[in-house]
């Protein structure tokens, strides 16, 4: 694992999930420019779980939505699952984000007019598997221990169990990268113990996560750990 | 299961704010009502004009002078009126170049009273042996003419075919009941001459209140010129050697009616354009904010993998959705609202009203939904076009 320029492109096509060569993000905000990101090195293996950790504004959000394709690079180059993303088509880039990527947000992100197990559903709207995505999305409930509550609304339900109904979506169309930002923040210990519990677990079965926290508790659960400061990225030493 | 297409998330997102839905519906159902309703009235007046002069059946109408407005109102609303000229004229009109047939009416405004009529109408005398208004449609439905008891009556006479009517002291049996034309015909009965005259000489004994009619007066003389004649010039011809006359010409009356409704047209036009001007941008409003109360969850959408051009077509899916509900409201509440309203309309313009045949009806309806989706497409198309284009960690970032 390299942090920075090391792998050559070889290696990135066949170990990596996750390879961004170069990224530098900046905003324009007013008269002046806001580096948010910069000249950014990172090759994160398949199936292994990352933290990045650092201030409220050193970019760890902003990097988060760069390797999702959420942002497009002013330079550099993002390749997810050896796929260089920002050379595909809005349809590619769609369909990538919806088979291969699970987002988490900080906050809990339900449709209010839709009940839980629609929330959960909703990927699968826009995917082309032909699965039964209502069986699915029962699966993911029971694993999230929400069972009993597969038709109530978001304005029924807990910040907690809306956060776990969130998780259940990011799972629906089994991603094999998860990118999550602050998925335990404002949550009890018990909902974040069990959030972190499923992490392990669907790392365990080989998905790659990458967990932006302020939490080191959180971060912790990783096996490596990064910090971003200022837009740079380092390796947290242990 | 119900599948979450398009469709549904539309439905479900316009569920969210129901009063802000319910407003959009009301403009659109507002510029749609008034369209629908508006060009339905013209339309039907139109319609009436047309099968009305086919059932007049003649080109130009000799009344005496001064009774120009109170015979095209009779003509046109039905509104009861009598004046008379002497018999002699008849024999007048016919006399001049141009005129191939001529046929002399009669006209009796009956009574409101009761006791007399049934119904405040225009009694109206023909003569069966020149007449090519009445006489024609006997023919075709009673193979026969009208004895003396008998009359054919207007669609909108209170009465069936077999029933009695009772004018001026005399009860007449229906003998038919003719179609609809939405003009004066509709409220007239209709009588031999004969027996008109009949019915005026008995009416001072037998009703309430005697009949002034002489023996041999008339009303009008129904025209019908001769092949290659020219109106103006036969109108000209008409006055000048039949002093005391004035004409009315098929094509004054219909231009009467037109001008009548010329200016509620424009009022209309004016009205109609303004509500529809304000409700695509009611609605291009009210899509700019959604988009951007939305911002989080479009960016959402995409970050789970929908496309820009699914975003695109959800937020006009949601327009279209409001502008249709918008289209159909307004076509059912304008609809009615001229059902309701039609005869106070009418009589206050003065027009006659036919309704259309089913499938103008129709045609009207979708052409009615067609601009009101279209409307909606266009006012919401800037708006869905910004949403399909945020940058989704913008979006999310902004609707924080």
């Amino acid at each position: 694992m390299q942090l920075s320029g090391g792998a050559s492109d070889a290696l990135m096509t066949t170990d990596a999930m996750i390879v961004l060569k170069d990224i530098s993000k900046t905003y324009k905000v007013g008269p002046s420019t806001v580096r948010a990101v910069e000249k950014v090195d990172l090759e994160i293996p398949r199936g292994q779980m990352v933290s990045i950790v650092g201030h409220s504004g050193s970019g760890k959000t902003t990097l988060l939505s760069l390797i999702g394709g959420l942002t497009k690079p002013s330079d550099g180059r993002v390749i997810i699952d050896d796929i260089n993303i920002w050379t595909l088509s809005d349809k590619e880039m769609s369909q990538l984000r919806n088979e291969k990527i699970g987002f988490s947000f900080q906050f809990a992100s339900l449709f209010p007019t839709l009940n839980a197990i629609d929330n959960v559903r909703l990927p699968a709207t826009f995917g082309s598997k032909n699965e039964s995505d209502h069986d699915r999305a029962i699966e993911l409930l029971n694993l999230v221990g929400l069972e009993d509550r597969i038709y109530s609304y978001p304005g029924q339900l807990s910040g907690g169990e809306q956060r776990r109904v969130a998780l259940a979506r990011t799972l629906m169309n089994k991603p094999r990268l998860i990118l999550a930002d602050e998925p335990t923040g404002d949550l009890d210990e018990d909902t974040e113990a069990d959030i972190l519990e499923i992490f392990r677990t669907i790392n365990g079965e080989g998905v790659t996560i990458v967990i932006v926290t302020h939490s080191r508790a959180v971060a912790s659960q990783a096996q490596r750990m990064l910090r971003m400061h200022r837009g740079l990225l380092s390796e947290e030493e242990e | 299961m119900k599948r979450l297409g398009l469709l549904y998330l539309a439905a479900q997102n316009l569920r969210r704010k129901p009063f802000r839905s319910f407003v959009t519906i009301a403009i659109v159902a507002l510029a749609a009502g008034t369209l629908f309703s508006a060009t339905l009235l013209i339309g039907s007046v139109d319609r009436s004009l047309e099968v009305g002069m086919e059932r007049l059946g003649a080109d130009l109408l000799v009344v005496p002078e001064g009774y120009q407005e109170s015979g095209q109102a009779a003509l046109i609303t039905g509104a009861p009126t009598s004046f008379y000229m002497d018999g002699s004229i008849l024999d007048q009109v016919k006399t001049v170049p141009g005129v191939d047939q001529a046929s002399p009416q009669l006209f009796i405004e009956s009574m409101v009273s009761s006791q007399c009529c049934t119904g405040h109408v225009q009694l109206v005398g023909y003569d069966p042996s020149s007449d090519f208004v009445v006489s024609p449609w006997l023919r075709d439905n009673l193979q026969r003419t009208l004895s003396k008891d008998e009359v054919v009556i207007g669609s909108l006479i209170l009465a069936n075919k077999g029933e009695q009517v009772h004018f001026y002291g005399h009860d007449f049996d229906v003998a038919g009941v003719l179609d609809a034309t939405g003009m004066g015909v509709d409220e007239s009965v209709f009588m031999s001459l004969d027996t008109a005259y009949l019915m005026a000489r008995e009416s001072a004994q037998v009703a309430e209140s005697p009949l002034d009619v002489k023996p041999g007066q008339i009303s009008s003389v129904l025209v019908k010129m001769a092949d290659g004649t020219n109106v103006d010039q036969l109108t000209q011809r008409i006055k000048t050697n039949v002093p005391g006359t004035t004409v009315i010409t098929a094509n004054e009356l219909s231009r009467s009616v037109t001008d009548r409704i010329s200016g509620f047209k424009r009022g209309f036009i004016a009205v109609d354009a303004i509500v529809w001007i304000m409700s695509l941008l009611t609605i291009a409003a009210i899509f700019s904010m959604i988009v951007n109360e939305r911002q989080r969850e479009i960016g959402l959408l995409r970050a789970m993998g929908s496309s820009r051009q699914f975003v695109f077509r959800l937020m006009l899916t949601e327009a279209v959705f409001l502008t249709a509900a918008g289209g159909i409201a307004g076509i059912f509440v304008g609809g009615a609202a001229l059902f309701i309203f039609k005869a106070i309309i009418t009589s206050s313009l003065g027009i006659p009203y036919l309704w259309p045949p089913v499938l103008t009806f129709v045609k009207l309806m979708a052409i009615t939904m067609i601009l009101a989706i279209v409307s909606g497409a266009v006012a919401s198309l800037y708006p869905a076009l910004s949403s399909s284009r945020l940058e989704p960690y913008a979006a999310i970032r902004r609707g924080e």
